[in-house]
């Protein structure tokens, strides 16, 4: 990175006129804002859910030193049980889901077809409507009294069934079907761009050697927009950690306990029930789970980086 | 810059030019097939994605009572716009009758300096992450970074905290700030990203022709920008615009912002539900960002393969 | 010069004198009743504070109860706590604890409110001696209301009065092809049920597992029998609808006559009424069943709590929305809308009140002069919330977990109120 190139040695820019001087303070004042911004968001705020964590607040922080109590407290909850398992799980489907779904129709749409741009926005415009909205009118579909079920029945099938929402087993797909629904549209954005980026004489080569469509893309095309794998998963992967406004407005954590999640539950414990110190706990707990896939993620990208600079 | 790849997708199987021969003819039928398939998969799951804004934006439009006798999914067959009016300007909300109109225009006077200012914000700390770089200032943008993985939730009470102590409660422009410190660290990442790609020769140059900090800004870096401003734009203005969490906790009644409001409104009470009323409100709610995507979609999708993801 | 000085250093002091003198009541009431008739009623208390000179605002927040506590405790971390806010039972006691509320001892005094006020509401209200909190109302949770229609088609004569009388009554509806219990599942509805059933089987055993918190009750035989009941109920007498029913409209199957009975508070006459039923031809009341044969009474009550103020004009709006809230006048309007009955025991209910209300205060009286008065638990009455969502977390497991045994259920209900500890 030729960029280095332009920073200055100390010691020549206290020789230079103030004036010069100024000007390489400049990009630092004008960053120093953001830099104070983001310190107290990132690490103050961090911190003192930290403290909290480990202390005895109920109603309001307080700041008495209990240890880990909070956390065996938090573990020994069936409630944060499940939510934690419901995190993976719907993690897992979330992503798989929306990037089959984003790939199957970005692949779609890149066959030529006619009205594109329409095509796309139709597929793109859920990404816009708030979780809230989508909630609030999934659930309306789901339900079955008012929703998809009554109006098969109404066609006349009498005994279809569609109550994804009303059992506790299934509640959970049913936030994971609304969760595609609604960004599945992303992926397809991405995907559709890194297909466009690929290289045309690489695809006329494979064409040539009579590799069929399918086995063009599997062994040519998807190879090549492998990085937009990655950033789809960790993009969607932090949404997914910070649910909270669908599920509330979908299933409210129901039926029983079976959609509760992290987010839900920590904001519950902190807010509803009056015990800041294990809902910061659970909070911090979340970020443990943010860092189990930052952490492994940002090593990667410093060795492709170390990498790319050796053959480059 | 901003011109993508010309379209690399192929021809799976391109009839023969020379005359009919039956490998031809299969390859032609192949062909169709293929293409009907996509077409299929397409409309499959168009209407899989319109159903649920149909449903809405139908119920907006039918009458209350013959939602209640025909369930929510049908074709109306009553059409007016009482609801969208009552939506609108008379609907009992959180004991006010006004609608949503207040709630409405508090969320343009939240999210339009929100995202002005992030925006502003960023693309000035990612000109200066790429093209101005000091020592550790690899380390300052990964604590930026950090900032797009923050729960809400963490942050709620310190932010009480720090709002009580500068006077911002119960404020649009405490949900500003909010918006603005939580926004960096997304702008700066896509601008970043992004002016990383503009040449460093093309700034030392101007350099060396004597142009400073603003200048190069001005004239090299700003001309470039676009397609990423538009994205950080989108990105941002959907993202405030739909945020819940701080907009009902950080302000009351008449301050607060659209999403507070729905959730008052689809909340239910003692009384049947009013299913047009609310998917007119749910529509109204959602009517800006989707105008958004609607006319800035593609410039997004460009940008975002250019900045975002890299 | 000199003159002007003096003029103006003269209006100051005028002004300033005559803004502590005169100040102006007003408030901002933080409270959850955003929609339908609880907005009304709350409506009312806005009409009558304005009528008496004040300035009202109020801070409605629907949804969830999370947002409201989340507000409060926003508010109160910010600096500025709201000069009233809407906050019941043992919520109350623990902000008393902060030392944050506001005292309203003199005005009790002088309205005379430790005579009028319902005994049972007395602790809860002055959590440690002071008067912190004005009481609203008083909700009963123990009713059965019933479809007269459904039950005579079933060959059901009377309401039943012991839990064995209900079941016997249940199988002759199910068996005529209706309903037995209208429900609609939710942490809230199912707790409400569930406490219901325990209090009609063991009035000791509610006290202890409910009241007190005890673990050793909730995990002992008395519990097992109750989740016993309960499963017969939920599996045999609801219907699987009860999963995707939004929880107001569930009284209307009562009031359609497509279901028999319907376990919930009095909220449930509001519902009935905006449905246009009539009590009396679409729907009968009664207590709900109890297996020692005395008047019972499961007690709900919302209430306003006053934190400390700096500004005077809201000290003053303190004042009067507590006595407006104590006043006769408020605590009939207010009560004819909501369906419960007035914290005051000196109201006559017996204009303009419906016949259940009036029932309800009939048994209010008897089941003080019983012994047999209790909180609700499933209403945020007693055990602190923590507890109480421990507790409400294994009750809508239960019935969301059709395969879970009533043993089961007793000890994860014990398990996780031990862990609150």
């Amino acid at each position: 990175m030729s960029t280095h190139d332009l920073i200055v040695p100390a010691a020549a820019a206290a020789a230079r006129p103030w004036r010069e001087r100024l000007g390489t303070m400049v990009p630092i004042l004008v960053l120093a804002p953001s830099i104070a911004a983001s310190f107290i968001y990132v690490f103050v705020f961090t911190l003192w859910t930290l403290y909290i964590s480990l202390s005895n607040s109920s109603l309001l922080p307080t700041y008495g030193f209990v240890g880990l109590d909070n956390y065996a407290s938090l573990w020994a909850n069936r409630r944060w049980n499940i939510a934690y398992t419901n995190l993976f799980l719907f993690s897992g489907f979330y992503i798989v889901g929306s990037m089959a779904v984003g790939l199957l129709l970005a692949i779609a749409i890149d066959q030529r077809v006619r009205g594109e741009a329409a095509w796309r926005t139709i597929f793109l415009y859920p990404l816009a409507v708030s979780f809230i909205v989508t909630g609030t009118v999934w659930s309306w579909l789901y339900n079955p009294v008012d929703g998809i079920q009554a109006f098969v029945r109404g066609l006349g099938w009498t005994d279809f069934s569609f109550a994804l929402t009303a059992n506790r087993n299934t509640a959970i797909y049913a936030v994971i079907i609304t969760v595609i629904w609604q960004s599945s549209g992303f992926a397809m954005a991405l995907f559709l761009a890194g297909l466009r980026s690929v290289d045309p004489d690489l695809v006329k080569a494979a064409q040539i050697d009579g590799a069929s469509v399918f086995r063009t893309y599997r062994r040519v095309i998807l190879p090549t927009i492998a990085p937009i794998f990655l950033a789809v998963a960790v993009i969607q992967i932090q949404f997914a950690i910070k649910t909270f406004d669908l599920v509330a407005a979908l299933t409210r954590g129901g039926p029983g306990v079976s959609t509760t999640f992290p987010a839900i539950y920590v904001y519950d414990l902190m807010f509803q029930r009056g015990q800041i110190g294990e809902g910061a706990a659970a909070a911090m707990m979340m970020l443990a789970a943010v860092a189990v896939v930052l952490v492994p993620y940002s090593l990667w990208i410093v060795w492709r980086r170390r990498a790319e600079g050796r053959n480059g | 810059m901003a011109e993508i790849a010309p379209d690399a997708s192929f021809d799976p199987a391109r009839p023969n030019p020379t005359g009919f021969d039956p490998e031809a003819a299969a390859a032609t039928r192949r062909h169709f097939w293929s293409r009907f398939l996509v077409y299929a998969v397409l409309t499959l799951f168009a209407i899989v994605y319109l159903v649920p804004l149909l449903v809405v934006i139908f119920n907006s439009l039918r009458e209350q009572s013959e939602i209640a006798r025909n369930g929510l999914i049908s074709v109306p067959r009553s059409f007016r716009f009482d609801a969208w009016a009552q939506a609108w300007g008379s609907y009992c909300v959180s004991g006010t009758c006004e609608g949503m109109k207040r709630n409405f225009f508090n969320s343009l006077a939240m999210t339009i300096p929100a995202t002005i200012i992030s925006t502003i914000l960023g693309a000035m700390n990612g000109y200066i992450l790429s093209k101005w770089r000091f020592r550790g200032s690899e380390l300052i943008f990964n604590l930026m970074l950090l900032g797009v993985f923050m729960p809400g939730q963490i942050s709620l009470m310190p932010w009480a905290f720090l709002l009580g102590k500068l006077g911002l409660t119960n404020s649009t422009y405490g949900l500003v700030l909010i918006h603005v410190v939580q926004g960096i660290s997304f702008t700066t990442l896509f601008c970043r990203n992004f002016y990383v790609s503009i040449p460093d020769d093309l700034i030392k140059a101007a350099r060396i022709d004597g142009a400073g900090f603003w200048r190069i800004f001005r004239k090299i870096i700003l001309p470039l920008s676009p397609p990423i401003l538009i994205v950080t734009v989108i990105w941002q203005f959907t993202g405030i615009w739909n945020e819940y969490l701080f907009g009902v906790v950080f302000t009351s009644g008449q301050q607060q912002p659209i999403t507070a409001a729905l959730v008052a409104l689809t909340a239910g009470g003692t009384t049947a539900r009013a299913y047009d009323v609310m998917s007119a409100a749910v529509l109204i709610g959602a009517l800006p960002p989707l105008l958004i995507y609607l006319f800035g979609g593609k410039y997004f999708v460009r940008g975002l393969t250019q900045g975002a993801i890299k | 010069m000199k003159y002007l000085r003096t003029a103006f250093a003269a209006a100051t002091a005028f002004t300033l004198i005559t803004g502590t003198a005169l100040a102006e009541p007003k408030t901002n009431l933080l409270h959850q009743w955003a929609t339908g008739s609880d907005a009304q009623a709350i409506a009312k208390l806005g009409e009558m504070f304005t009528a008496k000179g004040g300035t009202w605002q109020q801070t409605s927040i629907a949804g969830h109860t999370a947002n409201t506590l989340a507000k409060l405790r926003a508010d109160v971390i910010a600096g500025n706590a709201p000069p009233a806010v809407q906050l019941k039972g043992p919520e109350i006691a623990e902000w008393n604890e902060t030392g944050m509320t506001a005292n309203l001892d003199d005005l009790a005094k002088a309205e005379n409110w430790e005579k009028v006020v319902a005994p049972e509401l007395l602790p809860v209200m002055k959590p440690t001696g002071n008067w912190v909190a004005a009481p609203m109302n008083i909700h009963r949770i123990n009713w059965l209301w019933a479809s007269p229609k459904v039950m005579k088609d079933a060959g059901v004569t009377e309401m039943p009065k012991t839990w064995a009388e209900f079941n016997a009554a249940c199988d002759k509806i199910v068996a005529s092809g209706k309903i037995c219990i209208s429900h609609s599942t939710a942490d809230w509805t199912d707790s409400t049920v569930f406490e219901v059933v325990v209090y009609g089987q063991d009035l000791d055993l509610y006290k202890k597992a409910f009241v007190e918190g005890d673990v050793d009750a909730m995990r002992s035989d008395g519990m097992v029998k109750a989740f016993e009941q309960f499963r017969t109920m939920t599996s045999k007498y609801m219907d699987p609808g009860m999963n995707g029913r939004d929880w107001d409209t569930m009284s209307h199957l009562v009031g359609r006559g497509e279901a028999a009975f319907h376990i919930m508070g009095d909220w449930t006459i509001g519902l009935l009424t905006a449905g246009g039923f009539k009590e009396g031809t679409d729907y009968v009341c009664a207590q709900a069943p109890t297996d020692w044969g005395k008047p019972g009474f499961i007690l709900n009550s919302d209430s306003v709590v006053f934190f400390k103020q700096k500004d005077p004009d809201y000290i003053e709006g303190q004042k009067l929305l507590a006595s407006i809230i104590l006043s006769p006048e408020f605590q009939t309007i207010f009560n004819q809308t909501k369906g419960s009955i007035p914290a005051r025991l000196d109201v006559d209910l017996s204009n303009g009140f419906n016949p259940c209300q009036q029932l309800s205060q009939k048994d209010l009286q008897a089941s003080i002069a019983a012994g047999t008065l209790v909180r609700s638990m499933a209403h945020n009455m007693t055990v602190p919330q923590k507890v109480r969502g421990a507790i409400m977390d294994s009750i809508t497991e239960f019935v969301a977990t059709p395969d879970m045994s009533a043993q089961d259920a007793a000890n994860a209900m014990a398990d996780a109120a031990e862990a609150q500890k």
